[in-house]
């Protein structure tokens, strides 16, 4: 799927921008380089409707000229002297930042499980057989059940950061995923579930949220009618709860915006933020993590760094130009690097962003089944739409869920059809919270990747039936 | 098959990138080794991001990305190679059609092979010209554009943050197929947008606002950029007061760039053909019928130049125009590409967009606007509520096609009581299914235009207008 020797030649190309920049009397210079390669297919109306390959690729160059910096990236190398022009420009009507310089080459170590060589080997046909083993489940589960959308994809890409302090890395990565959405439309009543997998090894078990996706839009048939708008308890399955975790916290954890108080957890450093029994760990070195490397986007080693630890708040997160920058304009007495620049790809600079987010707890937790019998009466949320209008400032949101099952005595009665639910992720973290016992890394809508158990949580919750 | 070449406007035409021969002969194997249809489509952006933090340069970024995308129909199903490294396309034809045939091979009797609808083969180019090139402006001009908000917006001890944001880009499209189409187009967006953070005690808010469109700088400096920070701040002020808004079923009252939201998600995607083909929509079948209000008349038009969701011709190369999708509440019209055209036997109506060079074309909204009713203004759309909700300002919605389910958030809101605004509220998100809610439409003001720009997500990002006039919906569940 990837040449051989796509690492060397991502070097070597950005080796020779970096000459360029020294051509040019550049101080400081960083010279970002990816290249992509990967297989996917669409899946619409329960059949394979597209097959698709190709790469992209670019580079990305930052330079410092006493502490001001500027950015540009492009496609083709032979281009380098014009982008790098563009960048010195752009750094002449920057700010100064006292103390800002690009870091210096300082040992990482490896993180495994970056690639898998069956994932390389991959070709287009093993993947069309992986959809036609997900068509035929979705069919064997249920006869009423359509994958009406979704897709599987395998990737390989190349990596490398040469910087003119010595870093000179560079990593081949791999990954494959999987979506899948599934609807059962019978009696003119629809039901649906969208369920996602990823590894950057091949999936263990590729059809695992098939069976997901029919189970939930089986047991959201059962409509009971709404009832009344209530404060209530509510256990949102770590499915429904990462996407809103992802919109808010990772945002409240960096340090810019802690010390700029945008942040709901600004000026609380030391305090309890949390239940005193939640922890809240970025791991940029988790193996086989989707957001963990040796190093981060600027090659700062990665580490692994407690955020929250028994809910007190005692660790945020850091790039290298931010930490100076608030410590030049006064905002925090000192700050550095946490390792924790991420971004985007080549056309986006290095900004500060969590690696592998992992919220857990000291206290005991529990199957799903026990947290129902937990929460005795409330509701079970297991996807919400609107994740991404939640206020990453406030904590705030509303949004709505048409996967719901009210609980009463303990147990599951029956679903609504669609319910208002609101409310605030960071105080209804502070209140009363069990989690669930198993935590796997699901969607996000932030950089980094959430790892997140079913949670419980028990106050300050609303829901809104409709 | 009819064919049209149309005179290329020499003055303002962009070097070609692709090389013709090549890509002639490229598509010329594909057709020879069984191919039913072929293309070739590359996408050149040239773009400039900035950012103010607090009235300082955060980051400036100039980029220039191509990228290139083949299609090739063959038995009845697609395959697609996309690359960043243009000269290398014209070897994948063989690959890529072996991947077509693979997914055609898998199609069972009673699934639909796909087809083309019949367009207009077209040679030309067109390039929409903006009033100030977006290429010419510099960066200091940018940075003073952002400063103009930035300005106005942080004068109050409680702003504790201000940002500012800029993007501008120049887009331009070839596309050749094994049709004879050769078409080369180019057009530009701008979006200027910014943020305030409100503190006052523990409690924290922001408010964004957002301006643009397709064209170049006249655009920016056609906006009272000052006013759009001032508005900012006293929104943010005003938000850190308001109490939690009311949850409940309950009369409520959008803004345009609300009543835009609401019917980008709740009818357009519903309307998008393919979802309609992949059994995703609750619209599926549903031509003619009445769906919503008879007040309720709908347009989905890329024409609509300075909209932010425009673009002269769509990305499998046919023309554009205006889409009626409701006329007086009947469904009269999906979006469309050439696939859906032809399952459905309906005329192409210009729907097919991709996010770039490395994607393929989907069935796309452009400029989504709801046409303008009969009320004055908001005291009259509001006179006769006891108790309702006025909700302005986007931040963002989602719908869920297949079940017809949709939710969109508002910046800020207000009590409507006895027939006036009271007190401002925040949280307020609104949902309801799409055939319901269309109904529950009794009330719009005469003026409709388009509310700030946005961006659409479906497994690809493009940029969107939407708005309309004033709207009151009768009931709606709020909170």
């Amino acid at each position: 799927m990837i040449p051989d020797d796509a690492v060397e030649r991502l070097m070597d190309s950005a080796q020779s921008i970096g000459q360029e920049c020294n051509r040019a009397g550049i101080q400081q210079w960083e010279i970002f380089a990816s290249q992509g390669y990967g297989h996917s297919l669409d899946i619409e109306a329960g059949k394979i409707s597209m097959a698709s390959g190709g790469g992209e690729g670019g580079f990305g160059i930052r330079i410092v000229e006493d502490g001001r910096y500027g950015y540009a990236h492009l496609v083709d190398p032979t281009s380098a002297g014009r982008a790098i022009q563009q960048a010195i420009s752009i750094a002449r009507k920057s700010p100064s930042i006292e103390g800002f310089e690009l870091p210096g080459n300082q040992s990482a170590s490896k993180v495994s499980g970056m690639k898998d060589k069956a994932i390389l080997d991959m070709g287009p046909e093993d993947l069309l057989k992986q959809g036609d083993q997900v068509l035929t489940r979705v069919a064997e589960l249920d006869s009423r059940a359509v994958a009406v959308g979704g897709g599987i994809g395998v990737g390989a890409g190349a990596g490398a950061i040469v910087t003119s302090s010595g870093i000179e890395d560079g990593g081949i990565y791999t990954s494959h995923g999987i979506g899948i959405h599934v609807s059962i439309d019978e009696d003119d009543h629809l039901t649906s579930s969208y369920e996602g997998e990823s590894s950057r090894g091949l999936l263990k078990e590729l059809t695992a949220c098939v069976d997901k996706a029919v189970h939930w839009s089986q047991v959201t048939r059962e409509k009971i009618p709404g009832g009344k708008t209530e404060d209530c308890p509510v256990l949102m399955t770590s499915d429904g709860f990462s996407p809103l975790f992802s919109v808010v916290v990772p945002s409240a954890i960096k340090g810019e915006r802690l010390a700029r108080g945008e942040s709901f957890w600004s000026s609380k450093m030391n305090e309890i933020v949390m239940a005193d029994h939640l922890s809240l760990v970025d791991d940029g070195l988790m193996e086989g993590g989707l957001s963990s490397g040796s190093r981060d986007d600027e090659g700062v080693p990665s580490r692994t760094q407690t955020i929250v630890s028994s809910g007190r708040l005692t660790g945020e997160l850091w790039s290298t130009r931010d930490a100076a920058k608030l410590v030049a304009e006064g905002k925090v007495e000192s700050a550095q690097t946490t390792g924790s620049a991420a971004r985007g790809g080549h056309t986006s600079p290095p900004m500060c962003g969590c690696s592998d987010l992992i919220l857990s707890s000291s206290a005991k937790t529990f199957s799903r089944n026990k947290l129902i019998e937990e929460m005795d009466e409330g509701y079970i949320i297991h996807s919400v739409m609107g994740a991404h209008t939640a206020n990453p400032t406030s904590g705030d949101f509303s949004v709505t869920t048409s996967t719901i099952l009210r609980v009463e005595g303990g147990e599951v009665i029956g679903a609504l059809s669609q319910a208002g639910f609101s409310g605030n992720i960071a105080k209804a973290l502070a209140g009363r919270v069990i989690l669930g016992d198993s935590s796997k890394r699901k969607g996000s809508y932030s950089t980094g990747s959430m790892h997140v158990p079913d949670v419980l949580m028990l106050d300050g919750l609303r829901i809104n039936p409709a | 098959m009819v064919v049209a070449t149309r005179h290329t406007d020499s003055l303002f035409s962009s070097g070609r990138l692709l090389d013709e021969d090549k890509i002639t002969k490229a598509l010329n194997n594909a057709t020879d080794l069984g191919a039913e249809y072929a293309e070739i489509r590359l996408v050149s952006e040239t773009t400039n991001t900035a950012s103010l933090k607090d009235g300082k340069l955060e980051r400036a970024i100039p980029g220039q990305e191509v990228g290139v995308t083949m299609r090739i129909l063959a038995d009845g199903a697609w395959g697609v190679h996309s690359t960043s490294d243009i000269a290398s396309i014209v070897d994948q034809v063989e690959s890529t059609l072996r991947l077509a045939k693979a997914v055609a091979a898998r199609r069972s009797p009673s699934q639909h092979a796909v087809g083309l609808a019949e367009v207009p083969i077209i040679e030309d180019e067109i390039h929409w010209r903006s009033i100030k090139d977006v290429r010419d402006t510099d960066l200091d001009t940018r940075i003073e554009m952002m400063l103009a908000i930035d300005n106005e917006a942080k004068d109050d001890e409680k702003i504790v943050s201000t940002s500012t944001g800029w993007s501008d880009e120049h887009i331009h499209t070839e596309l050749m197929t094994s049709e004879g189409m050769n078409r080369v187009w180019s057009f530009q967006r701008s979006l200027i947008n910014g943020m305030v953070t409100a503190r006052e005690g523990g409690d924290v808010v922001s408010y964004r606002m957002r301006h643009g469109g397709e064209g170049g700088l006249e655009l920016i400096e056609s906006c009272d950029l000052g006013e759009m920070g001032r508005n900012a701040k006293i929104s943010a002020l005003r938000l850190l007061s308001a109490e939690r808004a009311p949850s409940g079923k309950m009369p409520l009252v959008a803004d345009r760039d609300l009543t835009g939201v609401y019917i980008h998600e709740a009818l357009g995607h519903p309307c998008e053909a393919d979802l309609v083909a992949a059994g995703d929509s609750c619209l599926e079948g549903r031509l003619g019928q009445t769906i919503g209000s008879e007040i309720c008349t709908v347009v989905d038009d890329p024409t609509m130049r300075g909209g932010y969701g425009c673009y002269p011709i769509d990305d499998e190369g046919v023309d554009t125009r205006p889409k009626n999708l409701i006329v007086n509440g009947v469904l009269t019209e999906y979006l469309n590409h050439r696939e859906t055209a032809h399952r459905y036997d309906l005329d192409p109506n210009g729907g097919a967009r991709a996010q770039d060079g490395l994607h393929h074309p989907l069935v796309r909204m452009s400029n989504t606007v709801i046409q303008g009713g009969t009320h004055q203004d908001l005291d009259e759309l509001i006179e006769d509520i006891d108790f309702g909700v006025y909700a302005c300002g986007s931040r963002g919605g989602q719908v869920d096609t297949g079940r017809g389910s949709f939710q969109f958030a508002a910046q800020e809101a207000w009590i409507i009581e006895n027939g006036s605004l009271s007190r401002p509220v925040k949280d307020v998100s609104v949902s309801g299914m799409t055939l319901e809610i269309l109904k529950n439409v009794d009330g719009l003001t005469r003026d409709a235009y388009l509310g700030s720009p946005g961006f659409c997500g479906k497994g690809q990002t493009v940029p969107v207008g939407d708005g309309g006039p004033l709207m009151r919906i009768r009931e709606a569940l709020v909170g």
